[in-house]
């Protein structure tokens, strides 16, 4: 029953094309705060994306904001992020921590923290959030480090970047 | 004297290049870049076909085609098969050589160059249904087979088909107000919609070997002929969808016996097509306004579904003054139908839909259509046809009476609220289409937005009718500004062709209806902007309206010159980034008959105790500007004694400097805050400098502390 699910989203989502428009893009904003040394990440994804996603590779049923919300989605999305994201800050391999999620109409906003960074000189990111499944995925990145900024997107052919100050 | 002048010269001259160094270069001028210039230079000039008011003028002219058509369903092998004659009318001044005709199914054929331009890459990996819809194992025999075009007399008509359009070479130049017939006949393989996509199709279902046909661009249709473009001389590629022009339609549809089907116009036998029973349910609906009726049951569908007629049933229809055709017909369909009272006529919504899309359809695809109906009407004009039908099509896609739309419950008949909503909003949006672009009938070969930019806007409020918490999630101004500020390189000013624009969604439905809803909501108010909007769908109901037509009304009917805004929303890129830069603090103190102002320096906002009792609160407040669009700065002000109060500056005071601008608030209370689009109207791209004091925490931090607690 729940495989047959998957197939009808899978089949009908792309092609809703003619009035919903689907398209696929996330975007990860990151921060660097100087005041706290930290590094201060927030990605926004469709809902019915990364639902579907999850649904599928952990075999689960999130029903995300309904009354039957699966209650420990977090530990689910802070393993798929684990897995999906990776940072290198000044070329050395950097974990986060997941602060959590909040809601937004149609999106998902997640908040990551990389602690203790005194200064940025470049930053390596591979994203492929949502990219297994939606082929067409477009990971937007951007990077603001005080005033400066940079930015790259990201797709399932280049899954990875260096922004480099 | 002489060496007086001279000396005064070249002291203006010091002053005038501000004592730089470059002294010796000559300055160079600058075309008018002010961003409240008129639109005259890239609007058309108006004419009498179409006026500077946005109306339609003196001289404007119409083609008209009618159709008479027998077309047959071939239910064992998904084919139709047509036959038509076109009778159009030369209402033009213009004597034409020759005719132009829509073969859009030939988007299909084998030798479409459709998948020519498009790029593509090798996945890593791809879901199966995807890669049988990518790779097929054989090549769909798509496209239209034409097997006659023949005069009325039986007589061959020269013609020349290039891809999806078809030259009719006449035998003698049409003249103005002459008419000319014509026969055309043909078949094609109906494709399957659900794993080769498309804007029409069958979809299968293998459990009871049973199809569902959605069925539109089913036949040979004449191109628009106008003062605007002349012949339409663009292909159907896939996306940018028609240009088509009104007429009257008789139709005769062949399809087996034992079928449910709904098409445009008026049925003309139902009592040869519908039973006894279906009758008598369907006398009731007409009188019912509260609840659907179901006239075919899912009890007497899924018996039908058992087995197959070897019969066929001819319905016959009529339809006036529509600018298309569609239609939808399977065993396995349930109708339903309820009355919808419009201004004290009588129209009728109906759903049609297999018992995979049931409780879903019957719960709220007709209370839909009627809302649609109603809200509409309520802001464009009373729908001028008798019924309009949501189809269970599984896609999202329109026609005139009839749409087909997405959306089914779970296999055990539950559906989640998300399933629900986005199924109510598509079939809102689709229904909607009647009005725009069925009936405005704009071109949307040309200006997708024309149509799906102020059918996404009306959609909204249709959305908010049927339901006041309806989840929106395409229109409001917050959810515009993920697009907006996104890479500047795959963004598209919206006046850009569909064909060519990144984020077709976002640039053709989500940014101008958002644009509408600021016009509404925040720059021209609700009873400007609705009778403006109004005034602009009753001009050109049953016309066909350019972008100019509705700029030039919106601004005729408002007396609210909106160039300024047409410029930057649509035809450039640029976004909403408002800030406060700095606030300075005065108070006042008499000096004989002169009254100073001295800066409190006191640091934030509050005053300090140097303060004259009797002087007002005078604030000096800049406000820079890095977004390139021109928007009214909406300022919050909060009290210390905990009021607040709203001031909207227009847009207009941007006019003289578009970088920032220093205004005066003075007061009797003392301010404790002061805050930009606090209600997020204007799209703000950036709000983290939209508020005075500035914010020690950011939106990250924010939330982490929501979080810890």
């Amino acid at each position: 029953m729940k495989l047959s699910k998957f197939w009808l989203l899978l089949v009908v989502l792309p092609l809703f094309a003619f009035s919903t428009h689907k398209y696929y893009l996330s975007l990860t904003d990151i921060n660097y705060r100087s005041e706290s040394k930290s590094v201060q990440i927030i990605i926004n994804v469709f809902m019915d994306d990364i639902e579907m996603a999850l649904n599928k590779d952990y075999n689960i049923d999130l029903q995300l904001t309904t009354k039957k919300e699966l209650k420990n989605n977090d530990e689910y999305f802070q393993k798929y992020l684990d897995k999906k994201l990776h940072f290198k800050i000044n070329n050395i391999p950097k974990t986060f921590t997941y602060v959590g999620k909040e809601y937004d109409g149609d999106l998902v906003f997640f908040y990551l923290e990389i602690p203790n960074i005194k200064s940025i000189n470049d930053l390596e990111i591979e994203n492929t959030i949502l990219m297994h499944h939606f082929p067409d995925q477009q990971n937007l990145i951007k990077l603001k480090v005080g005033k400066k900024h940079k930015s790259i997107l990201l797709t399932a052919k280049t899954d990875k970047g260096l922004l480099k100050f | 004297m002489k060496k007086f002048s001279l000396l005064l010269f070249s002291l203006f001259l010091m002053i005038t290049t501000g004592f730089s160094q470059e002294n010796n270069i000559t300055k160079q001028g600058h075309t008018n870049q002010n961003k409240f210039r008129q639109l005259k230079q890239d609007l058309p000039t108006p004419n009498s076909q179409r006026t500077a008011s946005g109306a339609p003028g003196v001289n404007y002219t119409q083609q008209k085609v009618d159709y008479r058509m027998d077309i047959v369903l071939d239910d064992e092998k998904q084919r139709i098969s047509g036959s038509e004659t076109i009778i159009y009318h030369n209402n033009s001044k213009d004597e034409l050589a020759y005719l132009w005709v829509q073969l859009d199914q030939n988007m299909r054929a084998k030798d479409s160059k459709t998948p020519d331009i498009s790029s593509g890459k090798i996945r890593k990996s791809l879901s199966k249904s995807r890669f049988n819809r990518s790779y097929p194992k054989e090549e769909f025999d798509g496209g239209f087979y034409v097997t006659g075009v023949t005069n009325t007399d039986g007589s061959k008509l020269s013609h020349t088909i290039n891809q999806t359009m078809m030259r009719i070479n006449l035998p003698k130049p049409l003249a103005s107000g002459e008419t000319f017939s014509f026969n055309v006949k043909w078949w094609y393989n109906i494709n399957n919609h659900r794993t080769q996509g498309g804007r029409s199709g069958f979809e299968h279902f293998p459990k009871d070997n049973n199809n569902n046909y959605v069925i539109a661009q089913f036949y040979p249709r004449m191109c628009v002929y106008d003062n605007v473009e002349g012949w339409q001389n663009d292909q159907f590629w896939g996306r940018s969808e028609f240009a088509l022009e009104f007429g009257d339609f008789e139709v005769n549809i062949t399809v087996p016996a034992d079928h449910m089907l709904g098409a445009t116009g008026v049925l003309q036998n139902e009592k040869e097509v519908l039973s006894k029973t279906e009758l008598r349910r369907l006398k009731k609906a007409r009188k019912t306004y509260d609840n659907p009726v179901v006239i075919r049951t899912q009890k007497e569908a899924i018996e039908l579904e058992k087995t197959k007629s070897n019969e066929t049933k001819t319905w016959k229809f009529k339809a006036t003054n529509v600018r298309d055709y569609a239609f939808a017909t399977s065993r396995k369909f349930i109708w339903d139908a309820m009355a919808v009272d419009i201004n004290g006529k009588n129209v009728m919504a109906y759903s049609l839909y297999s018992k995979e899309a049931n409780p879903l359809y019957g719960d709220h695809s007709t209370r839909a259509v009627a809302q649609t109906l109603k809200t509409y009407s309520k802001y464009t004009f009373d729908y001028p046809y008798h019924k309009a039908i949501s189809v269970d099509g599984q896609m999202g896609m329109e026609y005139p009476q009839i749409c087909f739309n997405p959306g089914r419950p779970n296999p055990d008949g539950t559906y989640s609220d998300r399933t629900k909503y986005r199924m109510i909003k598509v079939t809102i949006h689709e229904v909607g289409h009647n009005f725009f672009p069925m009936i405005v009938n704009s071109d949307e070969r040309q200006w997708t937005w024309m149509d799906e930019g102020l059918n996404s806007y009306m959609e909204m409020l249709a959305e908010l009718d049927y339901d006041p918490n309806f989840p929106i999630t395409r229109g409001y101004p917050k959810n515009i500004v993920r697009y907006m500020s996104g890479d500047q390189s795959k963004i598209a000013p919206i006046m850009s062709k569909g064909d060519n624009v990144y984020s077709f969604g976002n640039n053709a439905y989500g940014k101008p209806a958002t644009a509408l809803w600021i016009l509404r909501e925040t720059i021209m108010g609700k009873e400007l902007f609705d009778h403006a909007f109004k005034t602009y769908s009753q001009r050109w109901m049953f016309k066909h309206p350019t972008p100019a037509d509705f700029f030039r009304t919106m601004e005729d009917a408002s007396g609210v010159d909106l160039d300024w805004f047409w410029r930057g929303w649509f035809y450039t890129t640029d976004v909403t980034d408002i800030g406060i830069k700095d606030v300075k603090k005065f108070y006042t103190k008499e000096n004989g008959d002169r009254v100073n102002f001295i800066e409190d320096t006191t640091p934030g906002l509050s005053f300090g105790e140097e303060k004259t009792k009797d002087s007002k609160y005078h604030y000096e407040i800049t406000y820079n500007k890095p977004g390139g669009l021109v928007m009214p700065i909406i300022v919050h002000f909060n009290y210390t004694d905990g009021t607040s109060e709203r001031k909207v500056y227009p847009a207009q005071i941007w006019r003289y400097n578009d970088k920032e601008v220093t205004k005066v608030f003075s007061s009797s209370k003392e301010i404790s805050k002061i805050t930009i689009d606090p209600y997020q109207e204007t799209a703000d791209v950036d709000t983290s400098n939209n508020s005075w004091p500035k914010p020690t925490k950011n939106k990250f931090e924010k939330f982490k502390q929501k979080v810890k607690g």
